[in-house]
């Protein structure tokens, strides 16, 4: 049965590299996106765009017009100027919140997979304190006492993101802390350190730049769900998850309100798939997936 | 195996303590004087004083949790002042919920997650994967208020399958019940498969290039057997974890969701109780929902052990 | 036919024609109502205030003494008559004989008394208490005879006891004192439907009275109230057939207009006195100026902001009044739309304009900061959105910890209670911090003139103050709202915004 043919397998895999040129130029499209959207995001200050708050009342909801390339939203604000600078924010919280999680959740994961003990114990521990407590009351906390900005959503989004990037980090250390590799180093004499940066942390990134880009589509989402209990960053700022938000009431008179946000998100969150896929290919010579 | 169970039990105690002795700081914390919340207009200084006082706020927070702690110890949780409620009876009334929906999601979640994550590990790098792919982050990108809506609109009112709001108790009516989560179920599976998905293929492609499983194709074994007992079972240390993550976080309760659905679960009560700085509900909900949770990881560790032996034995 | 036949098909058309009116309403059926919030409870000590919702359902268990007829004028309920004291200080009711609670104990004076009393009491600390401020104590001189003593004349009493809240709706003083905490989710009343079952968050379940005082009513053997937070989906419910009448409001404009065009649904809609209102907290500069007050209104275009918030639904007020209350004023000295002229006032004024406003943390808040934020960045003043839960608002009223707050001027029958609570100085809602001697005495006047003409004037007079010196602003009136399905009738106005189910009846 063609599913199960593993003989296909091997040779399944290989098409990363084999066809270089097909991949090269989804690859191509991709890193064009990204550079496209990360560009109108920094410059949009200068870019000549209509502001992203301006409304015109009496032309909300209307279809793409030479005054609006992408139509109005439903207070009659410009969508394509609210998505250039709905990128800021939620590509800044979008990639800034899982590296906080990505790098304090791994590094704590790893460290408890490898030593056990108390440390671990501890480890384990407070990251269970972490998840079992209710989000919505840290995300209130911080936002009533740091008050309402793209930097506190980041933060509260990065922390509360750390549980589970410690976990997978430890999920994964554990079952490879007793491999022969790492048995191996250690009778060698090989320093902790050594055995941590050397032989773990190139087996457990993998995993961990998978769980990461997942994190970032999350990430975005969950600004937007923030924004719709009123946590978010504080309006009139647009984010596209916000905007996802706001664009719901709407659905069946103008679905592109949320579906362009949505779109956007899409687009850029597969761009940052498909360009780490195609950079692990090409750097990992053990195939394997993103 | 013994000491590995019973050190993982005795992990439960000091979280719940610090769970909840971490909630009541930051709840105390939060802006919004509960006595000037009770209180409204008629809140004169000497008013609050004396509310404050009755009620208990004027002792330093670490009494005031070490009172809860011993009510709690003796069944007592509490009363809200809102509604009159006991804490046990509104818990018992909405947990059951939130289990349920909890159940199915995840059932869901990994029904249509697995098999996909399976095919497109099979056939990594082709045509179907980069589907299979563009269609999870597809996925991803459409938050759950925007697909509750969109399924509502489909099923419940074009179609009139299914119900659009509400939830009648299984004991009254068993193919309701199924039937008035399903929507709710679904809503929340979508918005898992594509992470249950991706993080599982990504942990089966690396699996099949181990040298045992060219070992146990050399041996002849057939091409099912390798892939759903030797393959899946060490891939799946990651999926474990996810999913056991997600359980935890829906014991606490789907807001939105439930708001959405009108189901009477958790999350409506916890962010009730919050907005109203009910804290005799919040403190007894999140200690439920911990308990709830800590349970969950104790069996995601367990899993651990049974999906990797190398776990089980090779530590202290 | 035998004679004896042919009599009993003459008894029963005789009967039956008798019965009059009773004939159009059909006997029986279930309602499902969808509400916007769930219900806490009933029980005023706990919950301090009913909100829309909870009147809602008080409106099927509990009574009043006084209800409201078509035209909005006070008729008999649980009281039969009434009469003043010629300074409008002391107002005598006769009760309704032969009325029981649900738990078959009896309806007189002493319970009317007794709940009084209780939420009055000091030692209870009912956030109640605050609107019976003005009731000095009640008398029951007999069972059938209630005496209120009034501390300020108020010449349309009455009508203040027709609403469904906390402090008009009359308790069983036995179920309270039997079931103390449990009460607040047991509640028992005089009212046409008993509590069945009530599952939190979930839906309440109630069934009819076979004993209720008044025969023949009600006409459903069920209703049931469903708490859907979610417009959208409450909306949905009503079109999946779920429920039969949902509240909706302005801000749903897209669902209303569908279903005004949809021939199986039905809109109801009431244009009630009041108005949605915001506050200025005249204290705190830059708003201690009142050319930048004056500016903030005047930046403001009403149609605009309807148009973009409820596609043109909500109706502009210039005055706390509104359309639907009996105060018409030809002068009520609004302050013109006039943006350019705003600007200019901004600029006369020199120092930067900044401030903060509170909304509630939900799309319709979110959607209405925006749109005011914009329209006064455009005339130079600088707005920032605080976005808090709705719990955060009165205390954060009450303590004045705010620049400008939303609030609302609820329909209600008479102007008197809310007019002189939020502006009369001294008052804990008194939110503008503003203190008026001549809006004062114009205040108390228009309690005890008896003259509607003069009252008005007074009113009239208020509103130029108010509007002259924008201590507060309205932006649109009362409109209040409710959807259903074509085969309900019997629904009332929808005064105070409650939708009153306990005469309807399902075609």
């Amino acid at each position: 049965m063609a599913v199960l043919e593993l003989e296909g397998d091997t040779a399944a895999v290989s098409p990363v590299r084999q066809s270089g040129r097909r991949l090269g130029g989804l690859f191509v499209a991709a890193l064009l996106w990204i550079v496209l959207i990360g560009l109108a995001a920094i410059l949009a200050n200068v870019l000549p765009i209509v502001s992203p708050t301006d409304m015109d009342f009496l032309g909300k909801r209307a279809p793409p017009s030479a005054a609006h390339l992408l139509g109005t939203d439903q207070l009659g604000r410009d969508m394509l100027s609210r998505l250039i600078y709905g990128a800021r924010i939620s590509l800044t919280v979008g990639l800034l919140s899982p590296v906080i999680g990505l790098v304090i959740g791994g590094a704590l994961g790893m460290l408890a997979g490898y030593f056990g003990g108390r440390f671990e114990a501890l480890t384990v521990g407070g990251v269970d304190v972490l998840l079992a407590f209710p989000p919505l009351v840290f995300a209130l906390a911080v936002t009533a006492y740091l008050g309402q900005s793209a930097l506190n959503i980041t933060l509260v989004i990065g922390v509360l993101s750390i549980p589970a990037f410690t976990r997978v980090a430890r999920a994964v250390t554990l079952s490879l802390a007793q491999r022969e590799f790492v048995v191996a180093a250690q009778t060698l004499g090989a320093t902790h350190m050594r055995i941590l940066l050397r032989e773990l942390l190139p087996n457990v990134a993998l995993p961990l730049m998978a769980f990461f880009l997942l994190a970032v589509a999350v990430t975005i989402v969950v600004e937007g769900a923030l924004s719709f209990l009123g946590l978010g960053v504080p309006p009139p700022a647009p984010s596209w998850g916000s905007m996802i938000g706001e664009g719901r009431e709407s659905l069946d008179i103008a679905p592109w309100l949320a579906f362009l946000p949505a779109g956007f998100m899409f687009v850029t969150v597969l761009a940052f798939n498909v360009i780490g896929d195609t950079l692990r290919a090409l750097t990992d010579p053990r195939p394997g997936a993103l | 195996m013994a000491r590995f169970v019973g050190r993982k039990l005795l992990h439960l105690l000091p979280v719940l303590l610090a769970v909840t002795l971490l909630t009541f700081l930051i709840a105390s914390l939060l802006p919004g004087d509960l006595a000037y919340t009770i209180l409204g207009d008629q809140a004169t200084p000497e008013k609050v004083a004396a509310l404050r006082a009755q009620m208990g706020l004027d002792l330093p927070i670490w009494q005031r949790y070490l009172h809860w702690l011993w009510d709690v110890l003796q069944g007592d949780f509490g009363r809200s002042f809102r509604t009159g409620e006991t804490v046990l009876a509104a818990v018992a009334d909405r947990l059951p919920v939130s289990i349920e929906l909890m159940l199915m999601a995840e059932g869901l979640g990994l029904l249509i997650g697995i098999p996909l994550a399976i095919l497109c590990a099979v056939r990594s790098g082709g045509a179907v994967d980069r589907f299979l792919t563009g269609l999870a982050f597809g996925k991803l990108s459409l938050p759950s208020f925007m697909v509750a809506i969109l399924l509502i609109y489909l099923f419940a009112v074009t179609l009139g399958w299914l119900p659009a709001t509400g939830w009648v108790p299984f004991t009254e009516d068993p193919i309701g019940n199924l039937r008035s989560f399903v929507l709710p179920a679904l809503t929340l599976a979508f918005a898992e498969w594509p992470v249950l998905m991706r993080v599982l293929r990504s942990d089966m492609i690396a699996t099949l290039q181990e040298d045992y499983i060219a070992m146990a194709k050399a041996k002849g074994l057939h091409p099912a057997r390798i892939l759903l007992v030797h393959a899946l079972k060490p891939s799946s240390l990651t999926l474990v974890t996810v999913t056991g993550i997600n359980i935890g976080r829906l014991i606490g309760g789907a807001l939105i969701v439930e708001t959405i659905f009108a189901l009477p679960g958790i999350g409506r009560l916890l962010v009730g109780a919050i907005y109203a700085r009910d804290f005799i509900i919040l403190q007894g909900v999140v200690l439920f929902v911990a308990i709830g949770f800590v349970l969950v990881n104790f069996v995601v560790d367990m899993l651990y052990a049974v999906l990797d032996p190398r776990i089980r034995h090779g530590r202290a | 036919m035998t004679k004896g036949a042919r009599l009993l098909v003459l008894a029963a058309a005789a009967a039956m024609f008798a019965a009059g009116p009773a004939m159009a309403q059909k006997q029986g059926g279930t309602l499902t109502v969808g509400l916007e919030l769930d219900i806490p409870g009933f029980d005023p000590l706990k919950v301090g205030v009913y909100d829309t919702s909870a009147n809602i359902a008080a409106s099927l268990i509990l009574e009043t003494l006084v209800g409201l007829d078509e035209n909005g004028k006070a008729k008999p309920k649980l009281a039969l008559s009434w009469s003043s004291s010629d300074d409008f200080r002391t107002w005598t009711f006769k009760l309704r004989p032969d009325v029981k609670f649900h738990d078959g104990t009896p309806f007189n004076a002493e319970a009317v008394k007794w709940n009084f009393d209780r939420q009055k009491d000091p030692k209870n600390n009912c956030r109640c208490a605050f609107y019976i401020a003005n009731l000095l104590s009640v008398d029951a001189p007999d069972d059938l005879t209630v005496i209120y003593h009034l501390k300020d004349p108020a010449v349309n009493f009455p009508v203040l006891l027709t609403r469904p809240d906390q402090n008009s709706s009359i308790h069983s003083p036995a179920a309270i004192q039997a079931k103390g905490d449990d009460y607040n989710r047991n509640p028992i009343g005089t009212g046409p439907f008993i509590v069945k079952s009530w599952t939190a968050g979930d839906r309440m379940v109630l069934e009819r009275n076979p004993s209720y005082w008044n025969k023949g009513y009600p006409h459903l053997d069920r209703v049931v109230l469903r708490p859907l937070p979610d417009s959208q989906s409450r909306f949905a419910s009503l079109k999946a057939g779920e429920t039969d009448i949902v509240w909706a409001d302005e801000f749903e404009a897209d669902n209303i207009v569908r279903a005004q065009k949809d021939p199986t649904l039905q809109v109801l809609s009431y244009a009630g006195s009041g108005a949605a209102v915001n506050a200025i907290n005249t204290k705190v500069p830059p708003l201690d100026d009142v050319r930048v007050r004056q500016a903030l209104v005047m930046a403001l275009d009403r149609k605009k902001i309807s148009q973009a918030l409820t596609n043109g639904l909500a109706r502009p007020a210039t005055n706390p009044y509104g359309d639907g209350s009996w105060v018409k004023c030809k002068d009520d000295g609004a302050l013109p739309e006039d943006p350019a002229k705003a600007a200019a006032l901004i600029k006369e004024y020199g120092k930067p304009v900044s401030f903060k406003m509170l909304f509630t943390a939900t799309p319709r808040g979110r959607a209405n900061g925006q749109v005011l934020q914009q329209l006064w960045k455009n005339v130079g003043a600088n707005m920032e959105i605080e976005q808090v839960d709705q719990a955060t608002f009165p205390p954060r009223a009450f303590q004045r910890k705010f620049d400008i707050i939303g609030w609302r001027i609820v329909d209600f029958p008479d102007p008197d209670v809310q007019m002189y609570a939020n502006f009369h100085t001294g008052s804990p809602v008194a939110l503008a911090n503003y203190s008026n001697p001549e809006l004062d005495k114009l205040l108390e006047h228009a309690r005890v003139t008896p003259d509607e003409a003069k009252r008005t004037e007074d009113y009239c007079a208020i509103s130029r103050i108010i509007n002259q010196e924008a201590i507060w602003f309205w932006t649109f009136q009362n409109t209040y709202y409710a959807v259903a399905k074509a085969k309900v009738k019997g629904v009332p106005k929808l005064f105070g915004g409650v939708i009153n189910v306990s005469d309807a009846w399902l075609e």
